[in-house]
């Protein structure tokens, strides 16, 4: 058996570490690599009085995270660095029903897609039809989005997790807490392309029951969008922020989601980003308030 | 299941029945939960009857009847996510924000509303009124309860299980099944109140044979308890103690014991059956 993570490591606060050496891949491997950066924006209008997700807001924030992400002062010029005029590119988004992506985060994504120059024939937006859609198999560049909830496999969905339709079988994904999940990124239709991954957390879920693992209760007016290219780092923030509020709301004890461990593999398995804190550039903007990491 | 489909209301209040119902099984179960199938296979789980219901806005609530095979199985499912009041339907049930959860005999049934819980709320709690005496007599628990220690038990804090993804659901131990578990093991977690202000957890493993049991114990001392010496008991970082012991087939784990005292003292009290 590997050496397994437990309940004492997250206590400790060295889960990462422990993860790390439990699959045989060095840490020190990576200290050479730049740090991924990450940014979290919130904003306190991203929702109205009604939980309305705000159009104008969002776009604002999507705006503000990429430019600060790829240190442009337009937003038009930041998506440029991200696609190219021919690049056909997919928006992976998630129509999970009780929580889906925001149709006003699509919609800023696309609009800069537009303004960068891709033609609106070539974009495409799809979750379960992705490995059908024309759009999505001739695709040159891919968008990651999708909201940030707990999951009673996975641990937490998030970014990585996003892209389990991409899969033949979902099912193949499921066994050991999701822990292949980062082995999707090395599918095909999906390797090297995607461009930018944007973790919705404006009502991220930081608990779940019942059946499909979903109560209102449970969801909160969070605000904030984590915005990277590396996924792995994307997630990892988006894990902290649901540890953070599981242990505001539901107790130390509760802070842990099942088992949160496809994230740390998807790095020192699959080499696909970085899950350790201390490798990640976290960049925090706008709303403070409740911030909680 | 198919056969209580002409009993079932249709129309609940101003919520009536669209689309077609449909039956699940465990290979389909996966078409209808996204990530929470694992939890029900866990069990032995037989086959879900789902009915969904409008209201003129258009919002939905979700009827989810699960043969579980077994009354003790439809306790097990059913304890595992426990945190609301009790609702009063069936043999054992509680009710919050639009979530309506309750056992009775081989069946676990659960309403969900999808949209405003609170305009949802009476439509669910008669739907939930109308299907429980739909569902034939009332069945006991798993005989493995019998073995908790009463005093200190907090009431609806006990959940029953087989796996460790259920396990790690209810308490994370660890992320690789340290404790052997699996269809063939049974579970008890039970919280037990150490003052106002604190509390222990007992996990209580039946296995198949000793040797089972003596091999589950060796693997969590190394894997969660290395430091633990012949005492098996450690005070973790957390300033709390952990504590295993064996008794034949069985495997008791004292979490979070605010001592070593309270912890021997709770493992003292389990009451193992008569070999």
């Amino acid at each position: 058996m590997k050496s397994p993570m437990t309940r004492r490591d997250f206590i400790r606060g060295t889960s990462f570490a422990v993860l790390g050496t439990a699959v045989g891949f060095p840490r020190n491997t990576q200290l050479e690599a730049p740090k991924s950066r990450v940014i979290l924006i919130r904003h306190a209008e991203a929702l109205d009085e009604n939980s309305e997700f705000n159009g104008p807001v969002i776009q604002q924030m999507l705006d503000e995270a990429v430019m600060k992400l790829l240190d442009q002062s337009d937003p038009t010029a930041a998506f440029r660095l991200l696609v190219k005029p021919e690049d056909i590119v997919g928006i992976k988004s998630n129509v999970w029903s009780y929580l889906p992506t925001p149709p006003e985060v699509e919609k800023a994504i696309k609009r800069r897609l537009l303004d960068a120059g891709v033609k609106e024939e070539n974009i495409g937006i799809d979750d379960h039809n992705v490995r059908e859609n024309p759009i999505f198999v001739k695709s040159t560049a891919l968008i990651n989005t999708r909201p940030l909830r707990t999951h009673y496999l996975a641990g937490v969905s998030g970014c990585i997790k996003n892209y389990i339709m991409f899969g033949e079988s979902q099912d193949a994904y499921h066994p050991d807490s999701c822990a292949a999940l980062g082995s999707l990124f090395d599918l095909p239709q999906v390797k090297g392309k995607t461009r930018l991954n944007i973790l919705c957390a404006l009502t991220p879920q930081f608990h779940g029951r019942g059946p499909h693992h979903f109560s209102r209760r449970y969801v909160w007016n969070y605000k904030g969008l984590i915005v990277g290219q590396d996924p792995v780092a994307v997630d990892t923030i988006g894990l902290r922020l649901i540890m953070a509020k599981r242990r505001q709301e539901l107790g130390p004890g509760e802070e842990l989601p099942p088992v949160p461990k496809h994230i740390q593999i998807a790095d020192t398995k699959y080499g696909l980003g970085t899950s350790d804190l201390n490798r990640i550039e976290l960049i925090k903007l706008g709303w403070t308030e409740g911030v909680m990491i | 299941m198919k056969d209580l489909a002409p009993s079932i209301p249709k129309k609940i209040l101003d919520w009536e029945s669209v689309d077609q119902d449909v039956v699940y099984d465990r290979k389909t179960i996966y078409d209808y939960m996204d990530g929470g199938a694992e939890v029900y296979l866990g069990f032995d789980f037989r086959n879900v009857f789902v009915r969904k219901y409008q209201n003129p806005s258009g919002e939905e609530i979700a009827l989810d009847i699960c043969d579980m095979g077994s009354p003790g199985e439809a306790f097990g499912i059913f304890s595992c996510d426990r945190e609301d009041p009790e609702a009063g339907i069936g043999q054992e049930s509680e009710y919050g924000y639009g979530l309506l959860r309750f056992r009775q005999g081989r069946f676990f049934v659960s309403i969900t509303a999808a949209g405003d819980e609170q305009r949802a709320e009476k439509a669910i709690l008669e739907l939930g009124k109308a299907v429980a005496p739909l569902l034939g007599p009332a069945g006991p628990v798993p005989d493995l309860l019998t073995c908790l220690p009463e005093s200190g038990l907090k009431e609806n804090r006990t959940s029953y299980f087989h796996a460790a993804l259920n396990l790690n659901n209810r308490f994370f131990v660890a992320s690789e099944n340290i404790l052997g578990l699996g269809k063939d093991t049974d579970c008890v977690f039970a919280e037990y109140a150490v003052s106002p202000a604190e509390t222990e957890d007992l996990l209580i493993v039946r296995y198949q044979d000793e040797d089972r049991a003596r091999a589950a114990c060796e693997s969590f001392l190394k894997a969660y308890l290395p430091e633990a010496g012949p005492a098996a008991a450690a005070l973790t970082e957390n300033r709390k103690w952990t504590m295993a012991r064996i008794h034949r087939n069985y495997l008791a784990v004292v979490f979070e014991a605010p001592s070593k005292e309270y912890a021997e003292t709770l493992c003292s009290a389990i009451r193992f059956p008569p070999k």
